[in-house]
């Protein structure tokens, strides 16, 4: 049976960390509200550039150069696969469930007997992946920041990437990245990155919308194309890296106010405790007493 | 008179979104002035300054943009700017201190930048469009 001493060291003990994850939880708060709304700023953005993209993408034939970021290089055999996590942890399954379906799927890829390279970005998955498939990893991007550095750190990666796909390292490139729900649910997604995917069913409409209306294209349909599917790529990496950002956050505040309910529990239970051994000891002493005196 | 609704957007946030007389953005190929009712265009942009006019054709803003491409039609115009500052909160000698370290690198990329730092100067020092 534990002393006195010892439970109320323990009590001590659990109630400062108690201290700390409630003031993760509450630092965790005010980041996600900065977060959310820079991800909720960037969106107008992504999705009018996606709303061009869509109707000049259908009438864009097979070509060379830039275009292939559209169109593919017809292969698909090697793949990169950019798991995007946190650069810290204590927030959940956040950063383990992107291990985790990254895992899965360069397990599934190789199965069919593809070729794939990862690229993480984040400490968390950066660190998973150096133990697992250490030779698989070409590149990885830690301290990003996202949000003090914005568009930069999003410019960095999309830089490599299309470096490493114009030099024909990687026909296909997937993002897996956990996709903001709500301040208390995320959701871990793919996302096909190059060749850009803009068969997503939303956009069926909206491209029979855009058929009917012909645009006069300045300087030219090409030019504007070129500039746009390198831009579009950067945007995508930034939108992921906002909504994985806001998501980090929403983990670590739900992780946080769990740790510390279930801290403020182990405290009850802790000093209950406490008082039952005290009392124990008072009764043993008592009785030791008495029957002291029962033998004078 | 009619207006044509103008979004000026950039990676960062919506910087502007408003019912508005006349634009002016700055095209690849040249300047486009456009009011409501214009056909439709897709135009990429060079760095320039985008002025937005109301009805009666008084200055409301001018913004620079370092490029970016501007969809047009009917009803609507859209400008998706890389970045967007006021032209009134360029600084002139931050602008021409950047100039000259710049034009004392090289490469492809520093080049670039010095298109962009000379567009800048220029948007401070132009005022034809003043008035329409």
């Amino acid at each position: 049976m534990p002393s006195l001493k010892d439970i109320k060291t323990q009590i001590n003990s659990v109630g400062s960390t108690k201290k700390i994850t409630s003031a993760m939880k509450m630092v965790a708060a005010s980041k996600l509200r900065r977060s959310q709304e820079k991800a909720e700023a960037a969106r107008p953005y992504s999705s009018r550039l996606e709303e061009m993209l869509s109707s000049l993408a259908s009438s864009a034939a097979s070509g060379e150069g830039i275009i292939k970021l559209l169109t593919g290089t017809g292969n698909d055999q090697n793949y990169i696969v950019v798991p995007v996590s946190a650069d810290r942890g204590l927030c959940g399954g956040f950063n383990s469930s992107i291990n985790r379906e990254t895992f899965k799927l360069v397990k599934s890829l190789e199965g069919n007997g593809k070729k794939v390279q990862l690229m993480p970005v984040g400490k968390k998955s950066r660190d998973f992946f150096n133990r697992v498939m250490k030779d698989q990893i070409i590149e990885s991007f830690v301290d990003l920041n996202v949000s003090s550095t914005g568009y930069e750190s999003a410019l960095n990666i999309s830089n490599k990437l299309q470096e490493l796909y114009f030099d024909g390292k990687f026909d296909k490139c997937i993002l897996v990245f956990n996709k903001f729900k709500s301040a208390i649910s995320q959701e871990v997604t793919q996302q096909q990155l190059i060749p850009l995917d803009v068969s997503n069913s939303e956009k069926e409409e909206e491209k029979e919308n855009s058929s009917n209306a012909i645009y006069d294209y300045e300087p030219d349909e090409e030019t504007i194309l070129k500039d746009l599917l390198p831009k579009n790529v950067s945007i995508q990496i930034f939108k992921v890296l906002l909504e994985s950002d806001a998501g980090e956050q929403g983990a670590r505040m739900a992780a946080m106010d769990n740790a510390t309910r279930n801290a403020g529990e182990m405290i009850d239970s802790l000093t209950l405790k406490y008082n039952r051994t005290r009392q124990a000891f008072i009764t043993k002493e008592l009785i030791e007493i008495i029957s002291g005196a029962e033998s004078i | 008179m009619a207006t044509i609704s103008f979004d000026l957007v950039s990676p960062e946030n919506l910087v502007f979104n408003d019912e508005v007389g006349t634009i002016i953005v700055p095209g690849k190929d040249g300047d486009l002035g456009i009011l409501p009712g214009h056909s439709k265009v897709m135009s990429s942009l060079r760095p320039g300054r985008v002025m937005v006019y109301s009805e009666d054709k008084n200055l409301i803003k001018s913004f620079f943009v370092s490029g970016g491409f501007a969809e047009i039609n009917p009803e609507k115009c859209i400008v998706l700017a890389e970045s967007v500052v006021e032209v009134n909160s360029l600084e002139k000698t931050s602008i021409e201190k950047e100039i000259q370290e710049l034009e004392n690198k090289e490469g492809k990329e520093t080049e670039e930048q010095l298109s962009v730092a000379k567009a800048k100067l220029e948007a401070i020092n132009v005022n034809y469009y003043d008035k329409i």
